[in-house]
């Protein structure tokens, strides 16, 4: 649907190699509001909502998960959106992202203490699936080594940013490298991430099997339990999404931003003109790998556990479409997107009472695939089209 | 034609079968003789009583099993000069007992002139006593009849019952001469391994070491897998330490440690074999699901993840159908299977016509877009059957796939997994005619290499895309169909299980030609089978570290081919 004609590729490309200065991607009008209007209502209404008394600090919470998803949604957008590139791993990087801060949840939560002969406390989780007994450990060392760095937050946090990225950056280099594009790239990375959820999924991987990272219980010295904390949380994962946001509008709207806008649109021409598209694609994918494990990041203590079931080749999918729902080739589309889809979701979980037939949670299969199918038929440009769309219909009724 | 064909075959096989027990074999002896024999058992002399065992033992006939059981268990009792049975008795309401008499041969009541039951006060009855060392032939003796029975698979039995520890030593001579002169080549090494088993509990490797360690260089020669657990047993008190010469010492481990490596040796030999064996019929199934992806991305550069879900559909019609014809184990309907190929085919393929004309048809050379969409049909799909059926059910395989063909020592091959690899190459062959040699494969093809060419020179190919979309569900309705022979039936098993190792195929073998998909099929479903029992040190691979070396085949090989072993070259590559 990106190959509009020859004219359109010829523009873009002509921007991409520098020619022209005038954008034609960025957000026009009134759309370019949305999202300091949602970022206004984040940080300031919800918060004012909440000590008002009229929401519980369970929706807090529950919004505040939802912009976790919304930030790995914003990478996303940039390299499917932006770049042409769909990858369906970005969950897989989200749950780096989720695992490395669980582990550092996990070694300071938790009731029982088990200390092994290094003097390392077993983190509760662990224990229950840990393939060994106390003292049967190679080295009577109970803690694996790779559960060692994660147990100060600025290590984690940089380990957990990093390690996304350099799975990214493996990733994409066999990937890019010879030149594996569109659905082949696609089916490529959900390959990946089903064989990641497997290797996560196995009890004697010492990763906790499917049960997951539990046991949380304070993050850098404050109970987690505490309304405030988890209020706090939520700020601070909405200041992180205000920030991808910018530091990605940054990129798009940059020389390398046109360069992937160029690879999207005829990735052939650009190479023969002498570019090497395969760095900018690894360049977009690594940052957008990063961006999921920072969502991950900020997930874990907010959800309390963490799971495999993060990391199913489903769960990938499904942040592809909060971006088309939203609508690509818009940062701002994908944000949305996430929200909505999430609120969806959470609205239409719930048993209710219809007129004659009650809906059912299990119904929301039936919601969630015909999302796909009508986001893809009926409105390829999302949410963020249909506001563009309307807000056009109201200025041509206003000049009339 | 070819289903009414597999149909004759199927009946012939049954009847033949049912024919083969039914028949009275001329080997068998007259049942006067077993009667006489059958008194004998209650003579005074012990060595009477030996022989009619022994002689009752040779007649093969399988109703003197029961005879032989109830005389160890004290059941047999003289009446007037005949032997009865008596497994039941009766009181009367003045507390006599009574005894209701069976015929020992037939099992049925006996009746006097007037047509009634006799029943005989107790004290009438002579009880035969069975000593203990008679109760104990009797029983061997069970295992003896099976070694004259005309029916091979009983015979079978019997002779490696024989062999199984302790080892009934009255059978030797018995088997010697069966393992000479049987007319089962399979009998004859059964028996041959008994033999020597038997012979390998009587001598002692203290005390006839020559000859033990003969027997035991014997089984190795034989490969004999009975034989192994045994010469291990041993092989570890020999490391243990035996109080042995040490010539005899160094010669016995080395006889056995030997006899033990070539047995193993085999053993893998042969598991190897069962694995490709079984990564051809996994092959199989991946190359149905396959080809049908193919096509329609070949075609019209959709890429239908709903495929996953039409093999379920398959799956799910099979099972309609079982329920349909009333197949349970017990009470096998095996039509149904017969009849649920075409059900499969049809239902997927219906399902598939309707996703193209929903959605599929809106949606021509836009694979990311058809990929969402189609993602999201199956999840509608899953979760229909899912409310339907529940989460879990079973499809009961017909009797003629249960078992397999022994096509040499050891190696079976399961019938169920050779069906599926001919289902596979006939409808492999089916799609190579349908392309090559049809007016709708030549359309096909024409639509493939230039849609508006084709279009313009009066293909309707809107017509032709449907039909190849709805083809193409149809197989992966069969593939689904033909799995449930050999795995689990779930909602979810196309996108858990199938999907994505059916689009690495398509990936690895290319998009253009048939023969990429059936290649790039095999060879991930063997190369799967045989990496998962692998070793490295003392790990064993497993299945989900099979899978993830698989893949890092897989990006390996698309390092240097990314498009695929067989690839359309020039304009067409660029999808």
């Amino acid at each position: 649907m990106f190959k509009d004609g020859a004219a359109k590729q010829l523009t873009d490309f002509l921007q991409a190699v520098g020619v022209q200065k005038q954008s034609t991607v960025t957000n026009h009008g009134i759309s370019f509001l949305v999202p300091w209007v949602l970022f206004f209502i984040g940080l300031v209404v919800i918060p004012v909502l909440y000590y008002a008394g009229l929401i519980t600090v369970g929706t807090v919470n529950m919004l505040g998960r939802y912009m976790a998803f919304a930030i790995v949604a914003v990478g996303l957008d940039l390299i499917w959106g932006y770049t042409g590139i769909l990858s369906l791993c970005q969950a897989f990087f989200f749950s780096l992202g989720g695992y490395a801060m669980g582990m550092y949840l996990a070694h300071h939560g938790g009731p029982e203490g088990i200390i092994d002969a290094n003097g390392w406390k077993i983190p509760a989780c662990l224990y229950v699936v840990y393939p060994y007994k106390v003292g049967e450990a190679p080295a009577d060392a109970l803690v694996p080594w790779f559960w060692k760095p994660f147990y100060t937050l600025p290590v984690t946090t940089i380990l957990g940013l990093l390690v996304p990225g350099l799975a990214a950056l493996a990733i994409g280099f066999v990937g890019f490298r010879s030149r594996v594009r569109g659905v082949y790239f696609a089916i490529l990375t959900q390959a990946i991430t089903v064989a990641g959820w497997l290797v996560f999924c196995m009890n004697n991987m010492k990763l906790c099997g499917t049960n997951g990272l539990t046991r949380f219980d304070r993050i850098a010295g404050f109970q987690l339990t505490n309304p405030n904390v988890k209020v706090s949380l939520y700020v601070i994962t909405l200041l992180a999404l205000a920030g991808v946001y910018l530091l990605c509008q940054h990129v798009v709207k940059s020389r390398v931003g046109r360069i992937l806008i160029a690879i999207r649109d005829d990735e052939p021409t650009l190479r023969f003109s002498g570019y090497k598209p395969y760095i900018y694609k690894l360049f977009a994918f690594c940052l957008a790998g990063m961006i999921a494990g920072l969502g991950g990041m900020l997930y874990a203590p907010q959800m309390g556990i963490f799971t495999p079931t993060n990391m199913e080749a489903s769960a990938s999918i499904l942040v592809v479409v909060w971006v088309a729902v939203g609508g690509r080739g818009a940062l701002s589309g994908a944000i949305l997107g996430a929200l909505t889809v999430n609120l969806l979701y959470n609205f239409f979980t719930s048993e209710k009472n219809l007129l004659i037939l009650t809906w059912k949670a299990e119904y929301w299969q039936f919601v969630l695939g015909s999302l796909f199918i009508g986001v893809v038929l009926l409105f390829p440009g999302g949410l963020i089209d249909l506001w563009r769309r309307l807000a056009g219909i109201i200025r041509q009724r206003a000049i009339i | 034609m070819q289903r009414v064909t597999l149909f004759y075959l199927i009946a012939l096989l049954f009847t033949s079968f049912s024919l083969s027990l039914a028949l009275p074999s001329s080997a068998q002896s007259s049942d006067e003789f077993i009667r006489a024999e059958v008194r004998n058992l209650a003579d005074e002399s012990r060595s009477i009583r030996k022989a009619a065992v022994m002689a009752l033992a040779k007649t093969g006939d399988m109703r003197v099993e029961a005879i032989l059981e109830s005389f160890k268990l004290g059941e047999l009792y003289l009446w007037s000069d005949v032997v009865v049975l008596c497994k039941e008795t009766f009181e009367d309401d003045d507390y006599n007992e009574f005894c209701r008499l069976v015929d020992v041969l037939t099992g049925e009541p006996m009746l006097d002139a007037g047509g009634k039951r006799y029943e005989i006060p107790i004290e009438e009855l002579e009880e035969i006593s069975v000593s203990r060392a008679e109760r104990k032939l009797a029983n061997n003796a069970k295992f003896l009849v099976r070694l004259s029975s005309p029916d091979n698979e009983i015979r079978m039995s019997g002779a490696k019952k024989c062999g199984d520890p302790p080892g009934i030593i009255e059978s030797v001579p018995q088997l010697e001469q069966m393992s000479a002169h049987d007319s089962v080549k399979k009998i004859r090494y059964i028996a041959k391994e008994s033999l020597l088993l038997i012979r390998l509990n009587q001598t002692s490797l203290e005390k006839d070491a020559e000859p033990h360690l003969a027997i035991v260089s014997e089984l190795g020669n034989m490969k004999s897998m009975r034989g192994l657990p045994r010469l291990q047993e041993t092989y570890h008190e020999l490391s243990a330490g035996l109080a042995l010469p040490e010539a005899t010492e160094e010669e016995a481990t080395n006889t056995y440690k030997f006899a033990i490596d070539q047995i193993n040796g085999y053993q893998s030999f042969v598991g190897g074999i069962g694995n490709i064996f079984r990564g051809l019929s996994l092959g199989s199934v991946l190359i149905l699901m396959a080809l049908g992806l193919a096509i329609t991305f070949g075609l019209m550069g959709v890429i239908n993840m709903a495929h996953g879900e039409l093999m379920m559909i398959g799956a799910y019609a099979t099972f309609e159908m079982q329920r349909v014809f009333g197949h349970t184990p017990d009470n096998p309907s095996d039509l149904y299977y017969v009849a649920a190929l075409p059900v499969a085919f049809l239902t997927a393929a219906f399902v598939g016509y309707l996703i193209e004309i929903s959605v599929v048809r809106h949606l021509y050379r836009r694979p990311l877009e058809s990929l969402l969409a189609t993602w999201g049909i199956g999840l509608i799909l899953i979760q229909v059957v899912r409310i339907r059926y529940g989460d879990n059910i079973g499809v009961n395989a017909p009797t003629w796939a249960r078992g397999g063909l022994e096509v040499m020592q050891d190696l079976i091959v399961p019938y169920s997994r050779c069906f599926i690899i001919v289902l596979c190459g006939l409808c492999v062959l089916l799609i190579y005619y349908l392309m090559n040699h049809t007016k709708l494969g030549l359309r096909m093809r024409a639509t493939m290499q230039n849609r508006n060419m084709a279009n313009s020179v009066g293909v309707n190919t809107q017509r032709v895309d449907r039909y190849t979309f709805a083809f193409g569900s149809g197989i992966a309705g069969v593939a689904g169909y033909a799995w449930t022979l050999i795995g689990g039936v779930t909602p979810d098993m196309g996108q858990t299980n199938f999907i994505i190792d059916s689009f690495l195929v398509v990936v690895t073998g290319g998009v253009g030609e048939l023969i990429g998909v059936i290649c790039a099929g095999l060879g991930i479903g063997v190369l799967t089978k045989v990496i998962e029992p692998m070793t490295i040190g003392p790990f064993v691979v497993g299945a989900i570290w099979a899978k993830i070396l698989l893949l890092l085949i897989i990006v390996g090989f698309i390092q240097f081919k990314p498009a695929g072993l067989f690839s359309p070259k020039g304009r067409l590559s660029d999808v």
